[in-house]
C-alpha cells in the first residue's frame, strides 16, 4: 500500500501540526513537507488543507504571517503557537498509544489468549 | 476565547480584505504547484492546468474557511437579512400592515413604560437613595399615616443609631410681602439635618445650620431658585437680606438649585425653605411631620425599625398610651409612589393585552403569508436547504420585522408620552423630567426580540413543516392549507377575541364607575361660582373682630360689583382639602355617642343661600347672629340622622372645639353637601363666622354669567381693602369639580383608549382571517352554488367559521374577566366588578363589531359567480 489516502478523522490537524513544528511553513510547503517526510506514503487531498489551516488558526494553534518564499512570492507562513505545541504533544501521546495498543492486538497469538 | 472572536470579527468586518488573502494564498500554492510540475518535465500550460484540477474548486474552500474560522453563522444572518427585506419589498402591503400593527403595540407599551420608569423604577436623584426611608406610624384606627407626631420624632433624631441622620419637614404656606405684589406661596419646613441627609450643595449661599432648628434661634430662609429669578431677578446679593414671611423677617440664608426636588405623591412646589422647629409650636397647627432617614451602611430596614420601635415605646411609655401602635419603615421612593403604583401596573396591565392582539394580529399574517409562500419553502428545501435553516430564516424576518415596528413605536412612544405626560403627570410624583433613557431603549429592543419571536415561531414552524411531495404535486394549483394550520388560526382568532373581551370589560367597568361618579349630586350648585380664597397675615389680623370685619368688608365690596348675584364665605371651600374633621371634642347633648365626629366649618349667613344648599328644619343664619349674641349651628342631614334621636334636632344642644365652653343650639337642619363625589357624605356642622372666625376663609361669588369673567374684578377688591392680603386659589367651583375627577378620567381615558384600539386591531385580524378562509374556499363555494346552494346558505357557512371562534373567544373573554376584575375592585365606583350591564353591553359590542368583521368578506365570497369561483385557482 503507497498511497493512504484515506486518513483517519483527526489525523490531518495532527500531520499539520507536525509538519508545522519542523518549522514556519506556507500551505504548499506543509503538504509538501507532510509527502516527503511520510516518504510520499500520506497524499493530502489540496482542499482539505486551506479549511483545516484556517481552523487551527482559528483555534489559535496556528498563527499566520505574509513573508516571501524561496522563489520570491508573496505567502503566507503558518507557524505553530504555545497552544498549538501542546495539543501537538498530546495528540502525539495519544497517537502512540493507540498504534501501541493496536499493535499488540494485532501481533496477539493464540497460545498467549 | 478572545482571538477567537476578534478573528471571527476581522473576517465579517473586513470581508474583502479576507478574501483576496485568501485568493492570494490559493494562487501561491497553484504557481508553486506548477513550477514544481513544469521541474517533472511538463509544458507551463500542461502545468498550470494540472495544479488547478488537482486543487480543486477554490470557491468552496472559501466557504469551508470561512465556516472554519466560525463565520458561517454571521454569513447566513447576512443572507437572511438582506433576503428577508427583499422579500419585504416585494409584498409593501403586508410589511406595511404588519409594521404598523406592532409598532401601535410597542409603541404604546413603551410610552406607558416611560412614565413606569420615570416614577416607579428610576431611583431618586439623591446620592445612594436607596439607603433613603420613609418613617411612618401606625395608628389604631386608621393603619400607617404619613405623619407622626413631632415628638417621637424628636426622640428618633436623638436617640437612634440606625438611621443618620433622621431629618423633618412639611409643607405651609406663607404670605410673602415687600419688594413687590404680596403673593401666597408654598413652602417647607424642614430641619436642619434635611439636606445635608439628602446630600444638597445650595445654588449660592449656605443651607441651614445645625443651630438653626433649635427654638429662639434667628429665623433664616433658603429660596428656590425658581422664586429667586422671579422675584429678585436672580440677584446674588438678596443673601444676607430681610424677607417678609407672614410678618416676619427671616434673613436669607442661601439658593437652592431648581434641580432639587421633592418627591411627593402630588405635586407640590416648595418656593422657600424655612427651619422646622421640632416642637409642637414649631411644626405648623397639627404638630405633625413627615419623617426621613438615612439607613447606615449595612443596616436592614427591620433592624432599624425595630429600633425605632423601641425608641418610641421607651418615649411613649408613662404617657397616655395613645393610638400609634408602632412603626412602618419603607424606602422613600416606594412610600412614594405606593400611590400611583396601581394605577401604572393597571395601564401596563392593558396595554400589554394590546401588544398581545397586535402580536396575534401579525402571526396571523404571517400565517396567511407562509401559505402562500409553500412552494417557495418546497423549493428551498428540494435544493438542500435544511428544516432549522428555514426555520431561522424566517424568524430572522420575524424578528426584523418587529424590530422595524419597534423603531416606528420608539417614534409613536416619543410623540405618546409628552400627550401621555401633560395627561396624567399632576397625578405622579415623577421627579425628573419624563424621557427616553437607556432603560426604555433596552425594553423596547427586549419587546421587539421578544414579540419576534413569540408570533413568528408557530407561522415559522408551520411553514417549514410541509410535504414536499403534495406542495411540488399540485403544480399550478393554489395548495389547500393542512389541517393544523387551521386549527391554528382558530386559536389565534379564539385568543385575539378573549383579550379584547378583557380589555373592554376593563374600560367599560371604569368608564360606568366615572359616569357613576360624575352623576353624583354633590348637593350645591357649582355652575357660574367663582372662588376665592384669603390667608389674612396672622400678625396683623389677631383677634376674631378684625378677622370678621375684613371678611365682611370685602363681601359687601364684591356684592356691589355689577353681576354679582351672591356673595358668600366659608372656612373650607366646597371640594376643598381644607381639613377640618374634628375627632373627639364634640359633644351632643344627652347622647352618648362614643367619640362622635363631624366635620366643622364656619359660614356667612348667605352660603347656603348662594349655593343653593336646602333648609329643611329651622332657619338658616342671619346677620343677628353676632360675637355678641348666643352660641348657634346648623347641622346637616346626615348629622341629624346619626346624632340626633328621630332625626329631631333642632333646639337640640352640641357642644364643639371652636367655642369650647359654650352650648351651642342648633337652629337648623340643611341637606347634605359632600365635599367629595366619592366618599360617603361625612357629618357637618356649620358655625356663623361671626362666632367662630379664622384668619382665613374661602369668598364664593355667584355671577350672572360665565365666572371667570369677574376674577380680576373680585381679586382687585382685596387690594381695595387691605393690599397686603395675597388672594389664592382663584377658579370657579366647575373646575375645582372636574379637577376632582382628574385622577379617575384619566384612568378611564386611558384603559378607554387601549380597549378602543384593541377591538379596532382584532376585529382586522378577524377579518383578515375570515377573507382568507373565504378565499381558500372560493372553489369549494363555486361548487355548492352550481349544485343549487342559496347566497344566503353560503353567506352563513362562511360567516359561522368565523363566528364560531369568536363565541368561544368572549366566552374565554368573560371567564378571564370575572377572574381578573377583583383587581380592578379599588378602582371602581358603584360598580361591582362582576357588574352584569357592563359585561352584558361589552359583550355586545364586541359580537356586533366582530359579526361585521366576518360578514363583510363572507358577503363579498357569496357574491361570486358561480363560473368565476370554480375557475379559481
Amino acid at each position: 500500500m503507497d498511497h493512504l489516502t484515506d486518513l483517519l478523522p483527526g489525523t490531518l490537524d495532527l500531520l499539520i501540526l507536525k509538519a508545522v513544528s519542523l518549522g514556519p511553513q506556507h500551505g504548499y510547503g506543509v503538504l509538501l513537507r507532510i509527502e516527503q517526510v511520510s516518504g510520499g506514503r500520506l497524499q493530502i487531498e489540496q482542499g482539505a488543507l486551506y479549511p483545516a489551516l484556517y481552523r487551527l488558526e482559528h483555534q489559535g494553534m496556528l498563527r499566520s504571517e505574509w513573508g516571501t518564499s524561496e522563489n520570491n512570492r508573496r505567502a503566507k507562513y503558518y507557524r505553530l503557537t504555545a497552544a498549538g505545541r501542546r495539543r501537538l504533544r498530546d495528540e502525539a501521546e495519544g497517537w502512540q498509544k493507540v498504534v501501541a495498543a493496536m499493535a499488540s492486538v494485532l501481533s496477539a497469538r493464540p497460545e498467549e489468549v | 476565547m478572545f482571538a477567537r472572536i476578534r478573528s471571527t470579527w476581522r473576517a465579517v468586518t473586513r470581508r474583502t480584505a479576507w478574501e483576496q488573502d485568501l485568493e492570494e494564498e490559493l494562487r501561491t500554492h497553484v504557481e508553486c504547484r506548477t513550477e514544481d510540475l513544469m521541474r517533472a518535465g511538463l509544458s507551463r500550460e500542461e502545468a498550470e492546468r494540472r495544479a488547478r484540477i488537482e486543487l480543486g474548486a477554490h470557491e468552496t474552500y472559501k466557504e469551508q474557511c470561512r465556516e472554519a474560522q466560525g463565520l458561517r453563522w454571521p454569513d447566513e444572518l447576512q443572507q437572511d437579512l438582506s433576503y428577508g427585506l427583499r422579500s419585504f419589498r416585494r409584498n409593501p402591503g403586508f410589511t406595511a400592515v404588519s409594521v404598523l400593527t406592532l409598532a401601535l403595540g410597542i409603541g404604546a407599551t413603551t410610552a406607558i413604560f416611560t412614565v413606569v420608569n420615570a416614577v416607579l423604577l428610576r431611583p431618586l436623584p439623591y446620592p445612594h437613595p436607596e439607603e433613603l426611608v420613609y418613617v411612618q406610624e401606625i395608628l389604631e384606627k386608621f393603619g400607617a399615616t404619613p405623619f407622626v407626631d413631632v415628638n417621637d420624632f424628636a426622640a428618633w433624631r436623638d436617640q437612634s443609631r440606625t438611621l443618620s441622620p433622621v431629618a423633618a419637614y412639611t409643607d405651609s404656606w406663607f404670605n410673602l410681602t415687600g419688594g413687590g405684589d404680596p403673593e401666597r406661596i408654598t413652602a417647607g419646613l424642614a430641619t436642619s439635618a434635611f439636606f445635608s441627609l439628602l446630600r444638597v450643595r445650595p445654588l449660592t449661599g449656605r443651607l441651614f445650620l445645625p443651630e438653626e432648628d433649635r427654638p429662639g434661634a434667628p429665623p433664616v430662609v433658603i429660596l428656590s431658585e425658581a422664586l429667586w429669578k422671579r422675584r429678585y431677578g436672580g440677584d446674588p446679593s438678596v443673601v444676607g437680606r430681610g424677607v417678609t414671611l407672614d410678618g416676619k423677617v427671616y434673613t436669607v440664608a442661601g439658593v437652592l438649585p431648581h434641580t432639587f426636588v421633592i418627591p411627593a405623591e402630588s405635586k407640590f412646589d416648595y418656593a422657600l425653605w424655612v427651619p422646622l422647629i421640632a416642637n409642637e409650636t414649631g411644626a405648623g397647627p397639627m404638630g405633625v411631620v413627615r419623617v426621613i432617614g438615612r439607613l447606615k451602611p449595612g443596616t436592614s430596614l427591620e433592624t432599624a425599625r425595630s429600633e425605632l420601635n423601641t425608641i418610641l415605646r421607651s418615649t411613649r411609655a408613662g404617657g397616655p398610651e395613645g393610638w400609634v401602635k408602632g412603626v412602618a419603615l419603607s424606602t422613600w421612593q416606594e412610600q412614594i409612589t405606593a400611590n400611583s403604583r396601581l394605577s401604572l401596573l393597571l395601564f401596563l396591565g392593558a396595554v400589554g393585552f394590546l401588544l398581545l392582539i397586535a402580536c396575534v394580529n401579525v402571526a396571523n399574517l404571517l400565517l396567511s403569508r407562509a401559505a402562500t409562500r409553500q412552494k417557495e419553502m418546497a423549493v428551498r428545501l428540494t435544493v438542500g436547504a435544511g428544516r432549522t435553516r428555514i426555520i431561522r430564516q424566517l424568524l430572522t424576518e420575524t424578528t426584523l420585522l418587529a424590530l422595524l415596528g419597534a423603531v416606528l413605536g420608539l417614534a409613536l412612544a416619543r410623540a405618546g408620552k409628552d400627550l401621555l405626560v401633560a395627561f396624567i403627570s399632576p397625578n405622579l410624583p415623577a421627579l425628573e423630567p419624563i424621557g427616553l433613557d437607556y432603560r426604555v431603549l433596552g425594553f423596547c429592543l427586549a419587546l421587539a426580540v421578544v414579540t419576534g419571536l413569540a408570533f413568528g415561531l408557530a407561522p415559522a414552524l408551520q411553514a417549514s413543516r410541509i410535504s414536499l411531495n403534495e406542495v411540488l404535486k399540485e403544480a399550478g394549483r393554489s395548495a389547500s392549507e393542512p389541517r393544523s394550520s387551521m386549527f391554528f388560526r382558530d386559536l389565534l382568532l379564539i385568543s385575539e377575541t378573549a383579550l379584547a373581551m378583557m380589555l373592554l370589560v376593563g374600560g367599560g367597568l371604569l368608564f360606568r364607575s366615572f359616569l357613576r361618579v360624575r352623576g353624583i349630586d354633590l348637593g350645591f350648585r357649582s355652575k357660574n361660582v367663582l372662588s376665592m380664597t384669603v390667608d389674612l397675615t396672622p400678625s396683623e389680623y389677631a383677634t376674631p373682630k378684625v378677622q370678621v370685619a375684613f371678611f365682611e368688608q370685602l363681601m359687601e365690596r364684591i356684592k356691589g360689583l355689577e353681576g354679582v348675584q351672591a356673595v358668600a364665605g366659608s372656612s373650607c371651600p366646597p371640594l376643598g382639602n381644607r381639613e377640618t374633621t374634628v375627632t373627639g371634642g364634640l359633644k351632643v347633648e344627652g347622647q352618648g355617642v362614643a367619640m362622635p365626629d363631624a366635620r366643622t366649618t364656619a359660614v356667612s349667613p348667605d352660603y347656603f343661600r348662594a349655593l343653593g344648599i336646602p333648609l329643611t328644619q329651622g332657619r338658616y343664619f342671619t346677620d343677628a347672629d353676632r360675637e355678641t349674641s348666643s352660641s348657634v349651628a346648623i347641622v346637616d342631614e346626615s348629622f341629624a340622622r346619626r346624632y340626633c334621636p328621630g332625626a329631631k334636632c333642632l333646639g337640640g344642644r352640641i357642644k364643639s372645639w371652636v367655642r369650647r365652653k359654650d352650648w351651642l343650639t342648633i337652629v337648623g337642619v340643611v341637606a347634605n353637601a359632600r365635599d367629595s363625589a366619592e366618599a360617603e357624605p361625612h357629618p357637618k356642622i356649620y358655625l356663623p363666622f361671626s362666632q367662630a372666625s379664622e384668619p382665613y376663609m374661602t369668598v364664593l361669588v355667584r355671577t350672572a354669567g360665565n365666572p371667570k369673567l369677574w376674577a380680576s374684578a373680585v381679586r382687585s377688591q382685596v387690594a381695595s381693602v387691605d393690599r397686603n392680603q395675597p388672594p389664592h386659589d382663584l377658579m370657579t367651583l366647575e373646575d375645582l369639580r372636574t379637577e376632582s375627577l382628574t385622577p379617575r378620567r384619566v384612568n378611564t381615558l386611558l384603559v378607554g383608549a387601549f380597549a378602543a384600539l384593541g377591538l379596532i386591531l382584532a376585529s382586522v385580524g378577524i377579518y383578515g382571517v375570515v377573507s382568507y378562509y373565504a378565499s381558500q374556499r372560493t372553489h369549494e363555494i363555486g361548487v355548492r352554488m352550481a349544485l343549487g346552494a342559496e347566497r344566503g346558505d353560503v353567506l352563513i357557512v362562511v360567516v359561522w367559521q368565523g363566528l364560531r371562534s369568536v363565541l368561544i373567544g368572549a366566552g374565554i373573554g368573560v371567564a378571564a374577566s370575572i377572574g381578573l376584575t377583583r383587581f380592578l375592585q379599588t378602582m371602581l365606583f358603584g360598580v361591582k366588578p362582576t357588574d352584569l350591564v357592563t359585561f352584558v353591553a361589552v359583550a355586545l359590542v364586541l359580537l356586533v363589531v366582530a359579526w361585521l368583521a366576518c360578514y363583510i368578506p363572507a358577503r363579498r365570497a357569496s357574491r361570486v359567480h358561480p363560473m368565476v369561483a370554480l375557475r379559481y385557482e
